[in-house]
Parts: structure tokens; C-alpha cells; sequence
């Protein structure tokens, strides 16, 4: 799920930015810092939309170092157990298959894969249905729902099912 | 309105679901005669038989304690199956009740004015809630249900790897940092052993040698737990088939009962030319009335108490069984025509002070005959007649009397 929140970071200048353009090259480098990032908390960071406000300025002793309080408001993207999702799936192996959508990967294993698919393994391993109408392969669409997920400080882990009703593929790459 | 159906509904349930219920509380030690499983079968047994009901007249019928019956009931308010309200009443109070229940009972509001009490009591009622509990019964199936087919499935559950040379576990949530890069296999972050995915806990609990044997024998297991389930609640879903179209019996919160029990009772009244006493007679067990849901039937619950199956008397069996010692009926709204069938145990019966009223239209000349009356009848209560304003409900029953004898 996607939020738009307002976070709050201490960033630290080097001397040689200070100057006219000193506003600028902290956005700059604020956004080199925390996009892409994740956290435990929020989730992964996926743009900075504004600065709100920056705050003083603090000299460090001994460096020359500013450190800068930053105010800024940014899209996160956290999934949640029980979330639809829809995914590429990026690789397939007899375990199951992992699948990322946007910077989260996600993993399916077998025994979440529907009963009637069987995995075909060679040289572009795949699970498909006996009839041969469904194929899961590097780069299919797949609707998944979660069902767990392992969040630490610095990223997020997922694992989705494919077993329920309105899961599976929903864009096979070899029809398009 | 039928209630059959939905009665029958609640009587399966009851049996399905709450017949090895205790409501005892855990800290209590359990022996022989504390051990109360089944009440709540009899308990809602006997409320499929009534509409809105007195908690304690309840718990006279079914010869339970009270306290007991209330922790059955408040058991089954939480299950969402019963609906209770409590109130402050006065005396008036249980007369409106009284009255509707008469007039669910017959159709007749009859007087009861010896038992008024001036006090305010806290009563508890409780009724069935038939919507909901129709709601409940098929959540609670659905939900059975469900939770038996998702474990059929492995639905929802983390895969567990477990590895075979040094007996690593790891479960899918690890899966990004097992897979190698060499075949897209899961190995083992310490010895590089393929791992082999642990088809559920159970089989994990039985040790990993002949884990497809335990895992069989596991989903045989629910599967015959499914079907078990499917057979033994059949009647049940059979009931609730039945009942899905049909309108579902309501009572209303206890007031608008009430309202409506008595307004039914006056208009069946209002017509009604038939007064004969023995059926007009409508006290239940030592003088409680009893709501009855369309037939007149009397259960005795005693019985049921004992044996789930109840003992079915008649109507006027039921009367015999009961010492009914004076039925006044007003039939009009001026009660002209009255019945009385006396006792003399209850004619005799001393009104309290507060029960005389002022403003009774007795002429004095009725009085006079009332004195007179109660003189010949050598009445204990005609004492303190002497006083012009005592003029008592008795007063007044003794005056019609009266007027009947002339």
C-alpha cells in the first residue's frame, strides 16, 4: 500500500557545498539518500515530493560538517499481509517462484502454486497446468495475495499465495 | 409469523453446538454434581417456547437457580443468541408485562393486584433473537468450514525447508538468501546441502523420515473430519435451507412487545363474548403466567429439566395441576360483566393501606350494602370498612359482587 507522509532526517553537508546553491545540494543530496531506501517502519521510500522545511544549521566540531534538520514529504510503499498485489515474476525454480513487484520481492512456494499446475523444468523453467492454458514463467504477470512477511530494519521480505480465487496470471508474455 | 421452523432451527443448534457447554467457572472444581453440561439445551429448549420472558419467572419454570440461569443467559447473549433487558420496574411495571403475557397467553389481561410489590426491582428479560441467531448458525458452519478446507489446502500457511545432512530449518521467508546461483536451487547457508521443502508441521513434528506418509495421513484425517462434519450437521443445514426464505419471527425490543402483546389481547377482548372461567384461567406455575407462542399447551419444564424431552400436558390438566384460587376477569373496557370464582383464602386476604385509592366512584349507599355484605359473610377484612375513604380494589370487587347478586 502507498502512503504520502512527511519524514523527518538530519542531513550533513560538506563545507564545500555551502554557498548560493547551499538549498539546492541539500535536496539534491537528499533525494541521492533516500529514495530507493526502505525502512522497517514506512516501508520502502519510493519519491520525495517536497521539502517542508529545513531547520538550522549545526557545526561539528573537528569535521566542518553541517548538519542540516530536514522536513520532507515522500511516497512509501509498505505491503501488508493479506494485501493484493500484482507482480513480474522474475524467476522460477521447483521451490516455487519469486516474483517483485515495484522494489518488493515475493516469494511463491509450490505448495501455494494451485494444485492442478505442475512445474516444467528445463530451459525456461515454468509451472503449467496439465491442458497447458496457464504458464508461469520469468517476466508473467501474476495477481498474488501475501501472507507473510519478514521486515527488518533495512528491508522487506514477502511471501504470496496464488492459491485463492482471482489469483494467478493475469499477463502471459508469450501471447503479447 | 410461523415459529416452527425456526424453533426447530434453534433446538438442533442447540443440540450441534452448546450440549457439552458448562458455564460453570474454571476455578470451581469440577465434580458429578457441579458438572451442569446440557442446560444449555434445556435453556433454550424452554425459551423456543416463549417470547419475551422474566428471567426469574424462567428459572421458577425450569426449577433452576437463578443465578445459574443467568449465566447460561448471559453465555448465550454473547453468543448473540439471546437478546436480555433490564430494567427498574415498580409495580406497574411487571403489571404491563403481566398483562401482555396474559394477552399472548389468551388474549385476556387479568388482574393480579395482591402481588404488586411498592419496591423498584432490576428485572431481567430475555427473548430469542431469530435473525440473528439464523446469522450466527451459518457463520459459525461457514467458518468451520472454512478453517477444515484451508488446512485441506495448506492454504495460508509458511513452507517450511528443512535440510537433510545437518537438519538446518529454514522457512520461505528466508527463500531469497537460500537460492544459489548456480542451478536456482535452495541450499543450505552452512553445509551447501539442497534442501527439501517440509510439507507441513505436523509431518515436521513426526521427524523428517516419512514425512509424504505423515502428511497422507493427516489430510485423510481432516478430510474424514470434513465429511464428518458434512453428515452430522446435515439436519442442521437441511433446517436452515428451509428456513432462508421464510419471514423471520420478531418480537421487537420488550416494550414494543409489550405494546403490541396488550393491544392484541384488548382487541381479542373486545369481541370476544365467550368468558367461560376455565379458559380465561391463564396462571402458570404458582401464579406466574407464562407466554405461550400460539397454542396453549402447557410444557412442564420440570420434566424437561430432567429428561431433554418434555412432558406435553393439556391446557386444562395443566389447570388442575394448579391451585387457582380467583380468576376476575373484566370483559369490557367497564367491567360490567365480571366472573369471579372465590376462595376464601384469597377473598379474605387484608389489603394493605396503600392499596385503597381515593376517588373511587362507589356511591355511599354501595358502601353500604359492601358493609353489610361482608357483615353477613363474617369477612375478617370488612374491619376497617367503617372509614368512608377505605374503599379498596377488594371494596369494589365485593360491590360488583353485589351488584351481580341483585
Amino acid at each position: 500500500m502507498f502512503f504520502h507522509i512527511v519524514l523527518e532526517r538530519n542531513m550533513q553537508l560538506h563545507p564545500r557545498h555551502f554557498g548560493r546553491n547551499l538549498r539546492e545540494h541539500l535536496v539534491t543530496k537528499l533525494m541521492k539518500d533516500v529514495e530507493g531506501t526502505c525502512s522497517g517502519r514506512h516501508g520502502f521510500v519510493v519519491a520525495i515530493t517536497g521539502v517542508d522545511s529545513i531547520g538550522k544549521g549545526l557545526i561539528r566540531d573537528g569535521t566542518g560538517f553541517v548538519t542540516f534538520p530536514v522536513k520532507y514529504q515522500c511516497v512509501v510503499f509498505r505491503p501488508f499481509k493479506g494485501e493484493i498485489l500484482e507482480a513480474v515474476v522474475t524467476m522460477v525454480n521447483k521451490m516455487g517462484f519469486f516474483a517483485e513487484a515495484g522494489p518488493v520481492q515475493i516469494f511463491v512456494s509450490n505448495h501455494l502454486i494451485p494444485d492442478d499446475m505442475e512445474f516444467q523444468s528445463g530451459d525456461m523453467p515454468n509451472y503449467t497446468t496439465s491442458d497447458g492454458s496457464v504458464k508461469i514463467q520469468k517476466d508473467s504477470e501474476v495477481r498474488l495475495k501475501i501472507i507473510g512477511t519478514r521486515v527488518d530494519a533495512t528491508e522487506i521480505f514477502c511471501i504470496g499465495t496464488i492459491k485463492d480465487d482471482f489469483l494467478g496470471v493475469i499477463n502471459d508474455p508469450t501471447t503479447l | 409469523m410461523s415459529v416452527e421452523p425456526f424453533n426447530k432451527l434453534v433446538k438442533l443448534a442447540a443440540r450441534a453446538f452448546y450440549d457439552d457447554i458448562t458455564t460453570k467457572g474454571d476455578n470451581q472444581p469440577k465434580t458429578g454434581r457441579s458438572d451442569n453440561r446440557g442446560i444449555a439445551v434445556v435453556v433454550l429448549d424452554a425459551l423456543t417456547r416463549r417470547q419475551w420472558v422474566r428471567e426469574e419467572d424462567l428459572a421458577k419454570d425450569l426449577k433452576l437457580h437463578s443465578k445459574q440461569l443467568r449465566r447460561t443467559l448471559r453465555f448465550f447473549e454473547e453468543e448473540k443468541l439471546v437478546t436480555r433487558d433490564h430494567r427498574k420496574e415498580t409495580a406497574k411495571g411487571a403489571k404491563i408485562y403481566s398483562a401482555a403475557v396474559a394477552a399472548t397467553a389468551d388474549g385476556q389481561p387479568f388482574g393480579k393486584e395482591g402481588e404488586e410489590k411498592i419496591k423498584l426491582h432490576t428485572h431481567s428479560y430475555c427473548c430469542l433473537d431469530y435473525a440473528q441467531i439464523y446469522d450466527v448458525i451459518r457463520y459459525r458452519i461457514h467458518r468451520m468450514k472454512k478453517k477444515l478446507k484451508d488446512e485441506l489446502d495448506n492454504r495460508n500457511t509458511i513452507q517450511e525447508y528443512i535440510c537433510p545432512k545437518c537438519d538446518k530449518r529454514y522457512n520461505a521467508l528466508d527463500a531469497l538468501r537460500l537460492v544459489s546461483e548456480e542451478d536456482g536451487n535452495f541450499r543450505c547457508e552452512s553445509c551447501n546441502g539442497e534442501l527439501r521443502a517440509e510439507s507441513d508441521k505436523f509431518a515436521a513434528q513426526e521427524g523428517g523420515d516419512g514425512d509424504d506418509n505423515a502428511r497422507k495421513r493427516r489430510r485423510e484425517k481432516l478430510k474424514s473430519m470434513l465429511q464428518n462434519m458434512e453428515t452430522q450437521l446435515k439436519p442442521l443445514m437441511s433446517q436452515l435451507d428451509r428456513v432462508k426464505d421464510l419471514a423471520v419471527p420478531e418480537f421487537g425490543t420488550l416494550q414494543a412487545w409489550e405494546a403490541r402483546a396488550s393491544a392484541a389481547g384488548r382487541a381479542v377482548n373486545g369481541d370476544s363474548s365467550s368468558n367461560d372461567p376455565s379458559k380465561s384461567s391463564q396462571v402458570g406455575y404458582g401464579g406466574t403466567p407464562m407466554p405461550f407462542l400460539g397454542d396453549t399447551k402447557l410444557y412442564c419444564d420440570w420434566v424437561l429439566n430432567q429428561a431433554i424431552f418434555g412432558l406435553r400436558l393439556s391446557n386444562k390438566a395443566g389447570l388442575l395441576s394448579n391451585a387457582i384460587m380467583v380468576e376476575v376477569a373484566f370483559a369490557g373496557a367497564e367491567g360490567k360483566e365480571v366472573d369471579v370464582k372465590s376462595d376464601a383464602a384469597t377473598s379474605l386476604k387484608v389489603l394493605p393501606p396503600w392499596m385503597i385509592k381515593q376517588g373511587m366512584n362507589l356511591t355511599k349507599e354501595q358502601r353500604g350494602e359492601v358493609e353489610q355484605e361482608s357483615k353477613m359473610d363474617g369477612s375478617s377484612a370488612t374491619g376497617g370498612l367503617s372509614d368512608d375513604k377505605k374503599s379498596t380494589v377488594e371494596d369494589d370487587k365485593k360491590s360488583l359482587q353485589a351488584r351481580a347478586m341483585r
